[in-house]
């Protein structure tokens, strides 16, 4: 349920084109919710930074389960939503 | 009779005192606290604007279990900020992750769990009550294992059972924010029925009699 990031956009330093913020809460808003909590724009600079192919999702629901921040601490989240409704427009939405 | 009810009348004959079976006890420092405050936990005070997350510095798959799930349940009798959230947090975190490392532990767990509820602070058994309710469903067996255990941490929650409001047709905020205490018992004991075994409601019904079986 992860949103479809191209190999190549995640080997190579893509920057993105344009950003909205998010409207309505969806699974991937939930993703993204996760990876802005951690200080990353989304699942395209986690796989940058952090040189990894693969991000740990929990796989009842798909989402992201745990990450590791810039300062090498973890975040761990939770099997089920986070991301209440009044936090969805908080999210943004990266378009590359 | 008569003599007696008027001497009654002259000596305004009082009933026994209070026993005091829900007046809140004080706390005494935890061991969480001195941990905590030597630098003890693999975690990281984060001042952005996170909200309910921990930083962990080690991951919680490589961390030992048997020393630290313990520690964390026993900062569940503090009530002040940083201590009463890095434990309720720390304690979710370490369950949600925890798999087939919680239920080697559950001995252990048993004395911090009687020690916040014997506090009988209304903050402090909502607290516990969720943690009771995310450790029963966290692993497998997690629930049968805490059936000899009954006789230690249900006498508290019988005394608070009935502590519901009655606002006749009035909205009770605390049940949807959950917070009322009364309603959180019952959705404990529930669980502990469901993910408890066969021997579950016969050990719960000893402990509190006016159970009924879900």
């Amino acid at each position: 349920k992860m949103s479809e990031v191209s190999e190549v956009m995640t080997k190579a330093d893509i920057k993105p084109k344009s950003m909205h913020h998010a409207k309505i809460w969806s699974d991937d808003v939930e993703n993204l919710y996760r990876f802005q909590q951690a200080g990353y724009r989304d699942e395209v600079e986690y796989k940058q930074v952090k040189r990894v192919d693969e991000v740990e999702c929990w796989p009842e629901t798909g989402f992201v389960k745990k990450l590791q921040r810039r300062d090498n601490t973890f975040y761990y989240y939770n099997r089920q939503r986070e991301c209440e409704d009044k936090d969805v427009h908080k999210v943004k939405v990266y378009v590359y | 009779g008569f003599f007696v009810s008027f001497v009654c009348f002259l000596l305004k004959v009082r009933g026994p005192p209070s026993a005091g079976s829900v007046k809140q006890r004080p706390s005494k420092r935890t061991a969480f606290r001195k941990f905590y405050e030597r630098g003890d936990f693999p975690i990281a005070v984060q001042h952005e604007s996170a909200g309910n997350k921990i930083a962990w510095k080690v991951e919680i798959e490589n961390l030992d279990y048997h020393y630290f799930l313990p520690l964390f349940f026993d900062g569940l009798c503090e009530t002040e900020f940083p201590y009463e959230f890095f434990a309720r947090q720390g304690v979710h975190d370490m369950l949600e992750h925890g798999g087939n490392k919680i239920l080697p532990v559950v001995p252990q767990l048993i004395i911090p769990i009687k020690n916040a509820l014997n506090l009988r602070n209304r903050q402090i058994l909502c607290t516990t009550l969720k943690i009771l309710q995310h450790l029963v469903v966290s692993a497998e067996t997690v629930g049968v294992a805490l059936v000899p255990y009954y006789r230690q941490i249900l006498p508290v929650l019988n005394i608070f059972k009935h502590m519901n409001v009655n606002l006749g047709d009035g909205i009770e905020y605390s049940q949807q924010k959950r917070e009322n205490v009364g309603v959180l018992i019952q959705e404990t004991l529930e669980l502990f029925e469901r993910y408890g075994g066969e021997n579950a409601y016969i050990n719960i019904k000893y402990m509190i009699p006016t159970y009924w079986s879900c």
